[in-house]
Order: C-alpha cells, then structure tokens, then sequence
C-alpha cells in the first residue's frame, strides 16, 4: 500500500516535470510515465467517465474509455478498483449519494461485462461532497457528473 | 440486478408492463442468440428499467389528473342534480322545497322552509337559526371547504334530527366525506342517512351513494345488495335516480 | 442531579399574582399585544423589554430575550433609548402613558436574585393597551445557563402574545464546513437556536452529514464516511458522552437516517448494487425491516408527526417526487405534481404541512405543502437553497443557501430561517460556514 502510493508520487513528479519541462507537444509524454502505473492509467487510458443529467447510463463516450480501462486493467492484474460515483452540485445531497452510487455501479458493471472480476472492483458514492473541479458553470458540472476509477 | 418488481401503488398496470418486460427481453435474446454479450443484456435491462419509469411516471400523472377530473365532475353533478331537484320539484310548488341553495343571505333568512315544520318543530327564530346553520354549511360544501360544511351540516343534524332539511344534511354530510375520499366516514353517514332519514326527499340519492361508496371500498356484494333495495324502497323515483341505478348495477356486476 | 442539561428547572410557573388579560376586551386602535400569524399580512408586535435588574446579568437576559422575539419577525423591539419610564419597580405596574407614547404594545420588566448558588428570575409581561399584566413567570437555575432562562422567557412572551409555543429554547445541529470545497472538511456542530455555544461533536477526519436529533436531544444520527473512504454508514451518537456506535454494518452504503417521533425506531436509505432502498431499525433489537423495493432510488424518508406515515424521495417515476407510504411500507402515493423535481421531505411536528426542496427551471426552492399534496406554497428561493428542518412548533423553517462558486472558490454555504408565511427570511450566525441543519424539539426541562 505505502509503496504505491510512494510510486504513485513519483509517477506524479515525473508527469509533473514532463509537462514543465517544456512545451514538447503532449504525446511524447506517453513514454515519460512507467507503464501499469498508475499515471499510466490516468494519462494514457482515462481514468473518468461523465454522465449525464440524472443520468446514469454509460455513454459511447465512457465506453471507450471503460474498454482501455478493462484492457489495461487486466494486463496488471495486480491493482483493487474503487470505482467513486460524483455528481454535480444541482441536486439535492441525499438523493446524489444514491445517484452517486448507481453511476458507480453502472460504470462497475460495464467493467465486469468486460470481464474484469467482480471481487476486484468496489464501488463508493461521493454524491456532490468532492467537486472536480470547483465552478457553478454548465462546463464544471458536465465534468462532475463522473465516476472515477481509482487504483490501489 | 434488482428483480423488476413493481409497486402496489401501479398495480392496476402490472401486467401490461410485466408483458412489455417479458416481450422487451424476449426479442433481443432471440435476435442476439449468437451474442451472448453482457454489455448487451446490461444496456436492454438500462433501457427497460428507464421505459418502466418513464411509465411510471406517465401512470402517476394520469392518476393524479383522473382524480382531478373525478373530483369536479362529483362537485358538477352535485350541482348539477341540486338543480334538476329544484326544477322538479320547484314547478308546481311556490315556495318551493327545502331551500337548500342559498341564492342570497337575505332570501335564505326571509324564507322559511316551504315544507311544513314536524310536529314540535322549533320555534321560528330558533328555525330560522336552523336554516343558516344549513345555508351556510351548504355554501361551504358549494366552496368545497368540505371540513367547514362537515362541521355545519354534523352540528344540524345533532341540534335538528327532525327537521325538515335533516334527510338533506345527513346526505350532504355523507358527501362532504366522500369529496376527501374519506370513503369509510361517507359510508356510515350514507348508512346513517338510510336508517334514519329513508323517506327523506334525500333518501334515494342517500341510497345510491351509500351503494357506490361500498363498491368503492371493495365491498361489492354489500353495495349490490344496497342497490337492490332500491326499486322497493323507492318505487317513485325519477328516471335520473334509476338509471344511475341500473349503471351502477352494472358497473358492479351485480346480478 | 441532571446529567443532561443540568438545569434545576422544573417549569415552576409561579404566577406572580396578577390576573390573566381577558380576551377580546374592547382594545383601542393602535397595536395590540396579540398576533395571528396565520393571516395574510399583519404588523410586528412593537414591545419594550426593560433590563431586568438586582444583577449584571439581568442586562444580559434582556438582550437575548430582545435578539429572539425581534429575529422572529413578529415582534419589534423598541430601543431602551426611546424608553421614558426609567428605574422602575419590577413589582409596581408601569406607568402605561409613558410606554404607549413610545408606541410599545407591551413591556416587560424583570429582576435576577442569587438564591442558595442559583440565581431566580422573575419577569412581567404588562399589556400596554389594556394597562394589564398579561403574563408573569418566575425560574430557578445555575448562574451559567442564564441563556436559557433568557430563552425560556422569550418562548413565554412569544407564546402568550402568538397563542402558539415557542422555539427558542431548542438547538440546531448542522454541517460545518471549512477548507477548500474540493477536498472541504465537513463535521457535525451542535448549538442553540441563536447561534450561540457552538460544540463539535465529530472531529472533521472524514465526511459527516445530514445529523437529526432524537426526540429527547440525547442523540443524533448521522451519516459519516468511514477511515480511509470506507463507504458512508450511519451513526448514532449521544451528544453529551460523544459516545458513538455503528447502526447497521451493511456492505454498501447506508445514509438519510431520521428518527421516529417516539424515538424507538430509524429509518434510512441502504444500497446495494447501485439501487437504493429504504429500510427501518428497531433500536431496541437493532432489528431491520425493508421498507421500499425495486430498482428505483428511495431516499430521505421522514415520519409523520403521529408516526403512522413515511414521506420520502424516490425517482420511480422517472424524476426526484415525493411519495407517501405507511410506516411499515406498502400504500406507497405520489403527492407531488407540479413542474420540477422534488427532494427533501420533512413532515411538520404539527402534521399539517411537509416541507420540501425544490428544483425547477435551473433553481432551487424552498416550500411546503400538505400532506395529500396540495396548498404547495414556495417560502424561499435561490442558485441552490436545500434541506428544510422544522422549529418545534411547526410554524418555523431553516435550511440552508449555497452562493455559486466562481474562479475555482467556493461561494459560501449560510443557514437561514423563514416563517412559513415566506414573509420574513433571515440569517442564522454560525461560526464557519454550514448547511444540513437539523432543529431540536424544545430542550426537556
């Protein structure tokens, strides 16, 4: 556990320093992070898909980056998922915790679907209580009504 | 995935959708035999249960504007037999029956009931004390304050058992319930104004109501049984009274 | 002694001689020492509460009591400078001309005495326009709660000039939120209806939300998100110990929890596999009862004020819509039919109105309506206002108001409160900002 994290640190300070280093155009940054890392994921799979309003049905969109997800997923068969369910702030709390949880669980279903082990992936509502990133505009709700794949 | 399992609430449309669930499943297993693909199953079981709320929501919307409806076609009949009374009876009777329909305060107050007064009615002040208590619960019930005509019409009834208008308060009292769909509470003032007030110029609406507030608490048997005493009790009924009869008769299926 | 709030206070209501006002004594013109606040529009009730004397803090108890009745929108104190009649008796009638030429309706006058470590207030409430004594109480208590002495004698004015109870003398718990809102600390506070003696009784280490107060005030529950973002489960936790336990060790999330009226009973929403339910625990057996089924998400359930009903949010329909079950589940209905989504329900302690958000046209609401659903009436509205809670006499909301964020900050979350009568909206202070407020019954004496 305290060694991911510590590479997963690492993983940040590279793609931090890959990105300031200079203006090299975004791919070349691909090579930078070790692969099954879990920079890795976020940068070269996506590790979010949105959803829409009230909505909790996987978009064309989210599929595609649930598929990369499944793949990559299984090539390192070493990483638990929590997949974290989010809304946008335009609901009222209880009820988006349960929303929360049912974008969570769609999202963990289509991974099953894609044969990853149901054992390996758990899923947690955050409702609107954790906003990425903060705004009250139409662009920062439509990038909060998310379900976040997270590694450990 | 949780079973598709409907509420009582939309009983009445279970099978139709229990059909759709059934139909909906059944072409994409046949059509997709070769594709045993769970994205897939997982998308058509998205899809219905999003159908099934969409239809949800359509049924609760009817319901509701059904009962909208209902609610002012029982307040328009009301009125609507109110007047065919008056005409009835009204014609060849100045004076006119009890005058239940206040036109004005003061009319109401000038006019004592057309029908004669029982034997030890109430002197006239104390009746024409009676009569606004009537008029007002009346207007009340008219205004569909439906608690306040409660109130006047229970309070006439209790300080008035014998007077002329107690058939008619007994009855509109039972209607003051049925309004609320207080369906219990109707049933014992329709069942009340039948004991006590059969002969009242009320009684065969009295009876027709307590019937279809039977049937309405799923008691059919009871309220066909009600129905049937009514061409007995009532052989000179208007046509109207009849007919409603028979419908509801029918409506019931009463044999 | 007490444990819980130690006060010796038994609501020893000593009259203090006088008699009672008659009602309906032909009154002159001018503002009156009553107040329907049922009606469509009436003018707050001018009155002058004197500083109580024998005691420093009798200045004090003035002060609160003049802070409640004016926050309450039915009442304007009139300001001590205006008062002519100075230095009087509070045993000797008022010189009336004197305080019906400074517009008062009603004036109260009041004295503090130290007895054996405790201190006993007396207080009059003299009706100007009669020139009779409307009400006198006497309380005994520990010199530190004279606060709620202060409170207690507010509920006593506001009850004999409004014929309803008061709600002063309650608490509100709430969220109080700080740090940034993408990673903000939430914790649970606890203090009284003013704003005043604010505790903590959650340490801000993970997520906690949405308390509600047992009927006694002994407890609340709460929902709180487990160490290491272990999924949100209830709590139950008395205020006084902070002793806390897990209701329910389910393996998905379990949140929305309310009391029953009578206080043996919890109801909450519990998922699993994404789909949301409602079940009830007997806290006597910690036994589980669902209460809702189907793949649609139950939540928010909150009881009738006689226990019998449930009201809830559930989305069945396709969007958020309030329905009405039995307690133990079954006969569920829809009641809310108008344009726009439903959430929060909470059934008034009087059982005639339920309170709810609403979103509708991109904007949030605040209103009530009654319990079959009709009479919806907005009270407030805002970018995103959530969360009705009822004072104890069902004649008071707060909730709270969110402004929108701009520039990555947060805009700030308030509580607010508002009569149901939607005419007098205002602030609540708290120390940080807050939302999900949950108000107390009247604190037991």
């Amino acid at each position: 556990m305290r060694m991911i994290k510590a590479l997963t640190a690492i993983a940040a300070m590279i793609l931090i320093a890959a990105c300031s280093n200079d203006q090299q155009a975004a791919a070349p940054a691909t090579t930078t992070v070790t692969p099954g890392s879990v920079a890795d994921f976020r940068q070269n799979v996506g590790d979010r898909v949105f959803f829409e309003t009230d909505q909790s049905t996987v978009r064309e969109d989210g599929r595609q980056t649930l598929n990369r997800q499944a793949e990559w997923l299984k090539k390192y068969g070493n990483y638990q998922i929590t997949i974290e369910g989010h809304c946008d702030e335009r609901g009222t709390r209880e009820y988006n915790l349960a929303l929360g949880e049912r974008r969570a669980n769609a999202a963990r279903q289509y991974l099953v679907a894609q044969g990853i082990p149901a054992a390996r992936v758990k899923t947690i509502s955050y409702g609107k209580e954790r906003p990425d990133p903060v705004g009250s505009d139409e662009a920062a709700w439509a990038r909060n009504r998310r379900a976040v794949t997270a590694l450990q | 995935m949780a079973a598709f399992r409907l509420k009582q609430s939309i009983a009445m449309k279970k099978l139709p959708l229990r059909l759709l669930i059934l139909v909906a499943l059944a072409l994409p297993t046949a059509a997709a035999a070769q594709r045993a693909d769970p994205v897939y199953v997982e998308d058509r079981l998205n899809q219905l249960q999003q159908a099934i709320s969409l239809l949800t929501g359509q049924i609760e919307q009817l319901q509701y504007r059904n009962q909208q409806l209902q609610q002012q076609m029982e307040k328009m009949q009301a009125d609507y037999e109110f007047r065919l009374d008056q005409v009835e009876k009204g014609g060849g009777r100045p004076g006119g029956a009890p005058a239940a329909r206040p036109t004005t305060p003061s009319t109401a107050a000038a006019a004592p009931p057309g029908a004669a007064p029982p034997a030890g009615a109430p002197p006239a002040a104390a009746a024409g004390a009676a009569d606004q208590v009537y008029n007002d619960a009346f207007k009340k019930l008219q205004d569909g304050d439906y608690a306040g005509a409660e109130k006047g019409f229970r309070a006439f009834v209790q300080r008035n058992p014998q007077h002329a208008l107690a058939g008619n308060a007994q009855y509109w009292l039972g209607e003051t319930y049925y309004a609320r769909r207080d369906y219990q509470n109707a049933m014992t003032a329709f069942a009340e104004g039948y004991k006590a007030y059969k002969s009242s110029p009320k009684g065969p609406d009295n009876l027709l109501k307590l019937g279809i507030t039977l049937a309405t608490l799923g008691r059919k048997p009871d309220a066909c049984a009600i129905f049937a005493r009514f061409a007995q009790d009532y052989p000179r009924a208007t046509d109207l009274q009849k007919r409603r009869i028979e419908q509801e008769r029918q409506k019931n299926g009463c044999g | 002694m007490n444990t819980r709030f130690d006060m010796m206070l038994p609501r020893r209501q000593t009259i203090l001689g006088g008699v009672a006002l008659a009602a309906g004594a032909a009154a002159p013109a001018h503002a009156q020492l009553t107040i329907d606040m049922t009606k469509p529009s009436f003018e707050p009730v001018p009155i002058a509460i004197v500083d109580f004397k024998g005691d420093k803090v009798g200045a004090d108890i003035a002060g609160v009591v003049r802070n409640d009745l004016q926050n309450s929108g039915l009442f304007r104190s009139i300001s001590p400078s205006a008062f002519i009649q100075q230095n009087m008796d509070p045993n000797a009638p008022p010189r009336f001309p004197d305080w019906r030429s400074v517009g008062a309706a009603g004036v109260v006058v009041g004295q503090v005495a130290q007895s054996g470590g405790n201190i006993k207030v007396d207080f009059r409430l003299w009706d100007v326009v009669v020139g009779q004594q409307a009400t006198g109480l006497s309380f005994t208590s520990q010199p530190d709660k004279w606060r709620r002495l202060a409170h207690i004698i507010a509920d006593a004015i506001y009850k004999r000039v409004t014929g309803e109870e008061g709600y002063f003398d309650t608490r509100v718990a709430y969220v109080a939120e700080t740090g940034p809102l993408g990673n903000r600390v939430k914790r649970i506070a606890i203090m009284d209806q003013d704003g005043f003696n604010t505790r903590y009784i959650t340490d801000g280490k993970t997520i906690a939300l949405t308390p509600r107060f047992s009927p006694t005030l002994q407890e609340i529950v709460y929902m709180a998100y487990g160490e290491n973002n272990a999924p949100p489960r209830v709590y139950l936790q008395n205020v006084e110990s902070n002793r806390r336990e897990l209701l329910g060790n389910f393996p998905g999330m379990s949140f929305a929890p309310r009391f029953s009226p009578d206080g043996t009973k919890v109801v909450m929403s519990i998922s699993a596999d994404g789909n949301t339910d409602i079940y009830e625990m007997d806290l006597r057996g910690r036994a589980l009862r669902r209460l809702t089924s189907g793949p649609a998400i139950d939540t928010s359930p909150s009881y009738s004020s006689d226990g019998s009903q449930i009201v809830f949010n559930s989305d069945r329909g396709g969007t958020q819509q309030l329905y009405v079950m039995g307690a133990g589940g079954g006969g569920e209905r829809r009641i809310s039919f108008g344009e726009g989504r439903y959430a929060t329900p909470v059934w008034s302690p009087r059982g005639d109105f339920i309170a709810f958000t609403k979103i509708s046209g991109g904007s949030f609401g605040i209103g009530v309506m009654r319990s079959d659903g009709s009479g919806e009436r907005m009270l407030a509205n805002g970018f995103l206002v959530e969360g009705p809670t009822w004072a104890p006499n069902g004649r008071v909301l707060m909730f709270f108001r969110q402004q929108p964020n701009s520039g990555g900050r947060a805009g700030s979350v308030t509580l607010h409160q508002v009569d149901i009568t939607g005419r007098f909206e205002r602030q609540v202070p708290t120390q940080t900002d807050a939302s999900d407020p949950a108000w107390s019954p009247l604190i037991p004496q």
